[in-house]
């Protein structure tokens, strides 16, 4: 294996690590192979010595869980009971903005479905019309203001689809956030 | 050796080889890999696990004819921490081959 495979191979391994994680340790793996290469050794001999790419990001996540597990041992050990300010915080904020905001959200996807509802009705009630005969003088115009009405349905079910899907996104982590907030206070994290 | 137990103790011998002064990457690599059986990328994982939690520093030297080198810096909390874990492992070491010598010795009395 070359230096280039090889640190190909070590960033696939690392996989989900923040970019700036594996930009710094790739960083100091290829590092290592300029060193080596300084003296004289091959790219291949280096990369046998390094070890298999798969075990050093093996250590290296390792590592990283370890970060995350002293961060959140600092965190409770420095947390003191429920802050007060984060509650009150939590109240006054969805009192006045947030639960407003996401009232307004679902009144616009309720209208959404009107619309789609109303839409429907109307391609409805033209198809009627022209299958008794009632707007046979005005069949081309007809039948070009239903394909536009069709084309708005679709518009409609694929913005309403999105919208639920994110909404219900939107809100599972609004309301995890709000309980953080509730249980930790406002940290900087 | 069983790697899990080496693994443990190979945070201590990256901050004892910083005792003697700073150094970079590639040559504490060498360092520890001359002295223990490990692979050379092992001390990159443990640098940084190091940097992480601040018992080490780092920062960028030019060097004469390489790429610029990261060196590694032992911070007081990390003196520290070497010479209390120092103090344990030797303890430590002394416990262990109480017991593994009193076993053999135990062995060739039967």
């Amino acid at each position: 294996m070359n230096k280039t495979e090889y640190l190909a191979k070590l960033t696939n391994e690392l996989g989900q690590m923040p970019y700036g994680d594996v930009k710094d340790i790739i960083g100091s793996i290829e590092e290592h192979f300029e060193e080596g290469i300084v003296e004289g050794r091959s790219e291949e001999e280096i990369a046998a010595s390094l070890g298999d790419p798969k075990e050093l990001a093996a250590e290296f996540k390792d590592g990283a869980k370890f970060k995350q597990i002293m961060k959140k041992r600092k965190m409770s050990d420095n947390f003191k009971g429920p802050d007060g300010r984060g509650r009150i915080f939590v109240i006054i904020f969805n009192a006045f903005v947030g639960i407003e905001c996401w009232f307004i959200l679902l009144c616009a996807i309720i209208a959404a479905f009107m619309c789609l509802a109303g839409d429907a009705a109307f391609i409805g009630l033209i198809i009627a019309g022209l299958i008794t005969g009632v707007l046979t003088e005005f069949i081309v115009p007809f039948i070009f203001l239903i394909l536009t009405l069709i084309c708005v349905a679709v518009f409609l079910v694929v913005l309403l689809i999105l919208g639920i899907k994110y909404y219900a996104k939107g809100l599972k982590s609004y309301i995890r956030w709000n309980k953080h907030v509730w249980n930790y206070g406002l940290g900087e994290d | 050796m069983n790697s899990q137990i080496k693994k443990g103790i190979l945070d201590l011998c990256v901050l004892a080889l910083l005792e003697k002064g700073d150094s970079y990457g590639y040559d504490l690599a060498g360092s520890l890999a001359r002295k223990v059986e490990v692979a050379d990328g092992t001390v990159y994982p443990i640098l940084r696990k190091l940097a992480s939690e601040g018992v080490v520093s780092t920062y960028l030297q030019e060097s004469q004819n390489g790429p610029p080198r990261k060196y590694y810096h032992l911070t007081d909390a990390g003196r520290k921490k070497l010479n209390s874990d120092r103090e344990e492992w030797i303890k430590f070491c002394g416990e262990v081959n109480g017991i593994l010598k009193q076993e053999t010795g135990g062995k060739a009395d039967e």
